[in-house]
């Protein structure tokens, strides 16, 4: 439409229109940013959570060894005074190198006692880098922020540049006011929110900027051709890669959007641009990260990798094989090409029989046959609840429930058909591909609560989708019927409306720029495009029709003020509820914690307490055992020695430390002192009706503990199936050793033992520990530390033994006594 | 020599007519178990799964009167009434039962151990006096018989945690119980072997077809409504928590202990749901986006004003509706106070 005005006009318009979009999209970059910084605010500067202190420690020492590095090579390289400058430089990009190569080959020797733990090869090092390269810039601009700044305030910067991704993408299907509204939405929405917080320095955090950003260059590829977003496509495919597991989900979804189009008959060779190079590129890439390695291609030890590799081949040989044929077409007769085809097509068919009989045998051959069980567990969603407790354990793998989609996207759930709605009217390559986004994260999210977080853009885009077009249809409604308004006129209706619908209506007047642009992206697809001035002609005429049509489509105008209104007041509601979610249920940082009572604000800080203790008052290599949600928290802010971590790479481990607490305190300690451990942490809510306890993960330990050692029995420790632990609780309950552990003395507080979690009175009261001493108690009891008692007794004979070396026969009765008195306890 | 072989010989015989008289008792006994454990192999032979189906009359031969055994039963009480009572899950449990049957005969054919346990089913209709026998008055109910119990009431019951894991755990009791194995559990196919070739050769014979149908693309793939409503269907499945159902077995609904008339729909806290309340749910979030479509990509081509206006506020009405039920459901739910953050001069 706009090019009937006249030109200055126009170009009046798109400037002041990009500039307001510009400026709309800066606000949203500082929504996006302030509104997750209440953790901050409302706590401190800390990083929170269990995983993210392994991120930390990671980013630390990347850092500091390239920092050791850097002090080094400047030494040497001082000399030479002559070409400092580009010394310099050639240094910078040697040291970050060798910061990297550093990072992949430290062994972390800190955790997983007497195992360790290879890090280089085992982590996603995208967030690590990130971060690291951001406190490098930032330090070489001379702004010297501590690592732990750097490393709070990732996860906020890139949850803005994530909502300007999501703009960019949006605005590639349906143009420039669904991408603006996608954008804020995404800026706020809660699911996006509860994982880049600042202070939640995680993996997802940087992950999912660089999923949008992934899905934007692919559609932007698709709708232009162009080699060169293909390869940017690719190389960010590799930053995802490096980021997050996630990755897998992109290398799924192109493959099947490629089959679907090729199916659907709407194959071009923009397709094939978007698709063949990025698998090809985007592999290789992908293989040169050490977590992934040639998984990308080959193991089976990944989330759907046996349909990811069929997948990948099939759809691969298809493409080529389509572009065979397209490609034919154009150069033979009709006749021909029918003969052409069925050769191409049944040539096509063996090999890719061939091709999937190869890949079947291999992957039958692997001893999973080509399932993990996080895939299965997607595939099959019964799957990992019923023989895995270790997956099922964990409550992000639990599939949610109906309020958990109100709490992540709120009222975004109910625009989303009306978003799937639009996207087909009419369906575009990046409208069906955006459709197919939305259609498969919402059945995975439907499975596992954490797929949540892939869901939530989806759900953004498409609510930005149905927002965008409702206005446009309201706003349109009330602007061609105003009394007083000829409808001619593109102007002044809108200044009669308040602050908020101004945006909007800017939204539409964008919006409407690009329907022109989205015509033009239409006529495009026709395979046969060789008169463009032609086609242009086709356009103008296209897009007078549009406007009269437009005009004729309007809405009566009182229903259209009221529905706008309405859904105003529905973005409001989403607004508010957003801010609470951020304020309220996700800010508080898990280590430090707060509560509301009639008397005024709690602060519990017992996790950093304990910790503290234990760097001040243990030996630097002394080993801590606890359950595996303390590790990486222990090894970052204790820096002492753990046996299990967040990482759970080792069930058998994992498994063995369960069966520890969930054994009697003699064969528990047995366990423990086969594995060094010193020191014995536990988590107890009872005092303060902290409910996350150990006491309430116990059931987890010995299922998991049971898993590996039968001798372990879940209906042990029920009492007709009931998990309790008062007086009714089975003995193996009460003599466990972290039933002990926990409620040891706990009688003491206030001669009842009363737990506040449970709201029970403990079963056993009174008890002696034989073979741990309680060494500490945080202030709120939240975590008790127990010394594992020494063998006092052989030692003592040890010394006897030494000292009386010259008396050879009472050395023998006194090894005698003391092997008799081996266990001096029982 | 021949003399002093004579006597010898005599001895021998004595001692074999002694040692014959001596053991003839137990001939006796030994016979008529074994006459009993034949007829039950040949009774399990002829049960499909392997479970003997007993009744009073059979239970008192091969149980209570036949004293002493060399073989323990395992004994499933059952009643055919209760099956459609699906929070007893009496069927699973009795084809979990079957599996373990099945197995352990498979596992054991033609060993030893084979006669020495056997799987029983009891039905309450038939044999009510077995039932007070054993002093069974709540179902789910299994239990085992040793050789050497007398009265049936000391023998041990089956504790719900035992078959809780289903087939797996009532193996592990039974291999406690008995010192017997029974063997991997093995569960059947999905889909049979027959069935799987049926399906590769039907697929493999229409694919030319399917093939030849796209390249002139007039399948159904190529219409887009049905992909829309593929699209808006997975999403309703989902957004309804489905999924969750599924996963956690949950029952469209409670009946109310007190009044089994009154049913429960909504239940309170958030990690649970109950299938009815999701699907309730998931429509009301469906029904909001499918009305806004439809007004704004349909409703406006309808020249009539009349009508619109009417639709329009019918939509409006329900979508006003639906958001605020689903909001007060939520709050209800999770008990969540949502508020928002006013300036403190303001209250």
């Amino acid at each position: 439409m706009a090019t009937l005005e006249n030109g200055k006009g126009t170009t009046l318009r798109y400037a002041v229109g990009n500039m307001l979009s510009i400026f709309i999209l800066l606000l949203i970059g500082v929504l996006a940013f302030s509104i997750r910084l209440f953790s901050v605010i409302k706590y401190e500067s800390v990083i929170h959570e269990f995983d993210p202190y392994f991120n930390y420690r990671v980013t630390q020492i990347l850092i500091v060894s390239s920092a050791i590095n850097h002090i080094l090579k400047s030494l040497n390289y001082d000399l030479s005074k002559h070409y400092r400058g580009l010394v310099a430089y050639l240094l910078f990009q040697f040291l970050t190198k060798n910061g990297i190569y550093d990072f992949w080959n430290w062994f972390d020797d800190r955790t997983w006692y007497p195992l360790g733990r290879v890090i280089g090869g085992t982590v996603y090092p995208g967030l690590t880098l990130t971060a690291g390269s951001l406190w490098r810039i930032l330090n070489s601009l001379n702004i010297p922020l501590s690592v732990e700044t750097v490393c709070v305030f990732t996860a906020p910067i890139f949850s803005a540049n994530a909502a300007w991704a999501t703009y960019l993408l949006t605005k590639e299907v349906k143009g420039t006011g669904a991408g603006l509204m996608a954008a804020a939405l995404l800026a706020m929405v809660p699911s996006y929110i509860s994982r880049s917080v600042a202070g939640s320095y995680d993996n997802e955090a940087v992950a999912i900027f660089a999923l949008i950003f992934t899905f934007y260059l692919y559609i932007k590829t698709l709708n232009t051709g162009s080699l060169f977003y293909a390869t940017l496509n690719a190389l960010s495919y590799f930053y995802m890669v490096c980021s997050w597991g996630g990755y897998t989900f992109i290398i799924n979804l192109i493959p099947m959007h490629v089959l679907l189009c090729i199916v659907t008959g709407r194959y071009s060779s923009r397709l094939y641009i978007a698709y063949a190079p990025l698998v090809v590129l985007g592999t290789l890439l992908a293989s040169l990260v050490p977590v992934v390695g040639f998984n990308a291609v080959m193991t089976s030890e990944h989330f759907a990798s046996f349909l990811l590799m069929v997948l990948h081949m099939q759809v691969f040989i298809i493409i080529h094989v389509v572009a065979l044929v397209y490609y034919i077409k154009g150069i033979l007769s009709p006749k021909m090409f029918k003969v052409a085809v069925t050769l191409v097509v049944s040539v096509g068919m063996v090999v890719c029989c061939a091709v999937i009989a190869v890949l079947a045998a291999l992957v039958a051959s692997s001893p999973t046959k080509g399932w993990s069980g996080r895939s299965l567990s997607l595939l099959d969603p019964t799957y990992a609840s019923k023989y895995i407790p270790i997956i099922a354990s964990v409550s992000e793998h639990q599939p949610p429930t109906w309020p958990s989609y109100f709490m992540d996207i709120n009222v975004l759930a109910f625009l989303v058909p009306a978003g799937i709605i639009a996207c087909f009217l009419p369906l575009s390559d990046a409208s069906s591909f955006v459709v197919l986004y939305i259609v498969t994260s919402v059945y995975f999210s439907g499975v596992m609560v954490r797929l949540m977080l892939v869901f939530a853009p989806a759900a953004c885009i498409l609510s930005g989708i149905a927002l965008s077009e409702a206005f446009d249809v309201f706003t349109r409604s009330i602007k061609f019927q105003l009394p007083g308004v000829s409808g001619v006129s593109h102007s002044g209706a809108e200044d009669t409306t308040t602050g908020d619908v101004v945006i909007q209506n800017d939204i539409v007047k964008a919006d409407k720029h690009s329907s022109t642009y989205k015509k033009e992206d239409a006529l495009k697809e026709r395979p046969s495009k060789k008169n463009r001035k032609k086609e242009r002609e086709h356009l103008e005429k296209a897009s007078i029709k549009t406007q009269i049509e437009k005009r004729l489509l309007v809405l009566p105008l009182e229903a259209s003020v009221i529905s706008i209104l309405l859904l105003v007041l529905l973005g409001a509601f989403y607004v508010v509820h957003c801010v609470w979610a951020a304020a309220e249920a996700y800010s508080a940082p898990s280590i430090v914690l707060t509560s509301y009572s009639h008397d005024g604000l709690h602060v519990f800080d017992d996790f950093r307490e304990a910790y503290a203790w234990l760097r001040h008052n243990t030996e630097v290599d002394d080993k801590v055992a606890s359950w595996w949600d303390y590790g990486y928290q222990t090894t970052a802010m204790a820096n002492r020695t753990v046996i299990v971590d967040n990482n759970t790479w080792n069930n058998t481990h994992i498994a063995t430390v369960g069966t520890a607490m969930s054994s009697p305190e003699k064969a528990a300690w047995e366990i423990f002192n086969s594995l060094d451990v010193k020191y014995v942490l536990v988590v107890f809510g009872g005092l303060v009706g902290y409910s996350s306890d150990d006491i309430n993960k116990f059931l987890w330990m010995v299922r998991i503990g049971g898993g590996v050692f039968p001798h372990i029995k879940e209906p042990d420790y029920l009492r007709d199936g009931q998990y309790r632990i008062d007086s009714e609780a089975t003995s193996t309950m009460l003599n466990s050793l972290m039933y002990k552990l926990s409620y040891y003395r706990f009688v003491e507080v206030d001669g009842k033992g009363f737990d506040r979690v449970r709201r029970t009175e403990i079963g056993k009261k009174y008890f002696k520990l034989t073979h741990f001493e309680e060494v500490f108690t945080t202030h709120h009891w939240m975590v008790r530390i127990y010394k594992l008692k020494s063998m006092k007794n052989r030692i003592r004979g040890k010394t006897k033994k030494s000292k009386s070396s010259s008396k050879a026969t009472t050395t023998a009765s006194s090894k005698r006594g003391g092997r008799r008195k081996k266990n001096p306890w029982y | 020599m021949s003399i002093s072989v004579k006597p010898s010989v005599h001895l021998l015989l004595l001692l074999f007519t002694i040692l014959c008289s001596s053991l003839t008792p137990f001939k006796a006994f030994s016979e008529s178990d074994s006459d009993r454990v034949a007829e039950l192999l040949n009774l399990q032979s002829r049960s499909k799964s392997g479970v003997i189906h007993l009744d009073d009359h059979s239970l008192n031969r091969f149980l209570t009167s036949g004293k002493p055994r060399s073989y323990s039963l395992l004994i499933f009480f059952d009643a055919a009434h209760l099956h459609d009572k699906h929070e007893l899950h009496l069927k699973e449990i009795r084809s979990e039962f079957d599996l373990v049957a099945s197995t352990f005969i498979s596992h054991n054919k033609n060993t030893p151990s084979q006669s020495k346990l056997f799987f029983c089913d009891l039905e309450f209709k038939e044999s009510q006096s077995s039932f007070a026998l054993f002093a069974v008055n709540t179902l789910p109910h299994i239990r085992h018989v040793d050789p050497q119990i007398e009265n049936p009431k000391d023998s041990a019951r089956m504790d719900q945690s035992d078959f809780a894991r289903l087939a797996e755990s009532m193996a592990e009791f039974v291999e406690s119980k008995t010192k017997l194995t029974v063997g991997p559990i093995e569960r059947p196919p999905v889909v049979s072997k027959n069935q799987l070739g049926f399906a590769v050769v039907a697929l493999l014979l229409s694919t030319p077809f399917l093939v030849k149908k796209l390249l002139d693309g007039d399948t159904l793939f190529l219409d887009s409504k049905v992909w829309l409503g593929l699209s808006v269907f997975v999403y309703f499945f989902s957004v309804s928590g489905a999924m969750h159902n599924i996963i956690r077995k949950m029952p469209m609904f409670l009946a109310d202990r007190n009044d089994p008339s009154k049913f429960t729909f909504f239940y309170q806290g958030s990690g649970m749901q109950l299938g009815a309340e999701g699907f309730a749910v998931g429509f009301l979030y469906t029904i909001v986006g499918l009305l806004l479509a439809f007004v704004t990509q349909i409703l406006v081509r309808v020249r009539n004003v009349t009508v619109q206006r009417l639709v329009m506020i019918f939509a409006l009405f329900v979508s006003f509706w639906a958001v605020k039920k689903v909001v007060y459901l939520d709050n209800w739910k999770t008990g969540y106070g949502i508020h928002g953050f006013w300036p403190s001069s303001w209250k």
